[in-house]
């Protein structure tokens, strides 16, 4: 359950970020200067980057149910030697 | 790819993503998982590469290198109303496209040029048009190469037949090596020359 709620919390976070960054490439598009080239590249880009980490450190960091349900059967082997 | 195109991926992104913000307990599923994964991976990948392609197509555009003050004259001197002139002779005689004059005849400038040198040159050309004082007239940081002439004019029987250019055997293979610069003194040399423009007529495009 709190890795769910983990998980949950990290993939809103992710959400926002990138749905930030498609907006800056959307405003950005709207305009043909080289300064919206550079918020693009600079903002856009970077918003979109963290939003695809926090997603990939979220999928590395939170356990499988089936890897937590293996981990919970081994402590109650454990507890019950 | 067309920008609308591209914004029409970018609404469909936001979509996907909004429904895994909403229901995040929709990626427990197997099905779920896939969803958040072309969400918050695939699609916001593939519309940022759509966006940076989009944005280098749109920096290719006149309009985009006239968009600097320090590019005024220059973008004047396509429309001087003398023949003479390299650059207004091929805008106004559609011998490059107008949308693209600038990049077609500076393929290797700043950004298009592959190196990273080249890019922290176009992150200079910004620092100088908002922050600093751009020099003026410009200068080309490295001499006009005669490739950019060539990948029109090569094979052009008015280039392979061209009198002073068959005069001596040598001076053709000069050209082509770009040992001998096309816009050398005495040959194709009157190119922007910018600060002669006011004394000059201006052509105004047919609308």
């Amino acid at each position: 359950m709190k890795e769910n709620h983990f998980m949950a919390k990290k993939l809103r976070t992710s959400g926002l970020l990138i749905i930030a960054g498609l907006l800056v490439e959307a405003l950005s598009l709207a305009w043909n200067h080289p300064l919206s080239f550079v918020a693009f590249l600079g903002l856009g880009g970077l918003l979109l980057a963290a939003g695809i980490l926090v997603y990939l450190w979220a999928l590395v960091t939170t356990a499988s149910p089936s890897e937590t349900s293996s981990a919970k059967s081994r402590e109650a082997n454990a507890s019950t030697e | 790819m067309p920008t609308a195109v591209v914004l029409v991926l970018l609404a469909l992104t936001v979509v996907f993503i909004a429904v895994i913000i909403a229901r995040p307990e929709v990626t427990i599923a197997r099905g779920g998982k896939i969803l958040a994964f072309l969400a918050l991976f695939v699609l916001p990948v593939f519309a940022g590469f759509t966006g940076l392609e989009n944005h280098i197509n749109r920096s290719q555009q006149t309009t985009f290198c006239l968009s600097c003050h320090v590019m005024d004259d220059y973008g004047k001197s396509l429309l001087v109303d003398d023949a003479s002139y390299i650059p207004a002779a091929h805008y106004q005689n559609n011998r490059v496209p107008r949308a693209e004059a600038c990049y077609t005849c500076h393929t290797d400038y700043t950004l298009y040029s592959g190196a990273v040198k080249a890019k922290l040159r176009g992150l200079h050309h910004l620092y100088a048009q908002y922050i600093g004082k751009p020099s003026h007239p410009v200068h080309l940081y490295a001499p006009y190469n005669n490739r950019e002439c060539l990948h029109c004019h090569l094979g052009a029987r008015s280039f392979e037949q061209g009198a002073v250019h068959t005069a001596d055997p040598q001076t053709m293979a000069d050209i082509k090596s770009n040992k001998l610069s096309c816009v050398s003194s005495g040959c194709h040399d009157m190119v922007h020359n910018v600060s002669q423009l006011d004394h000059q007529k201006l052509w105004k495009p047919v609308q």
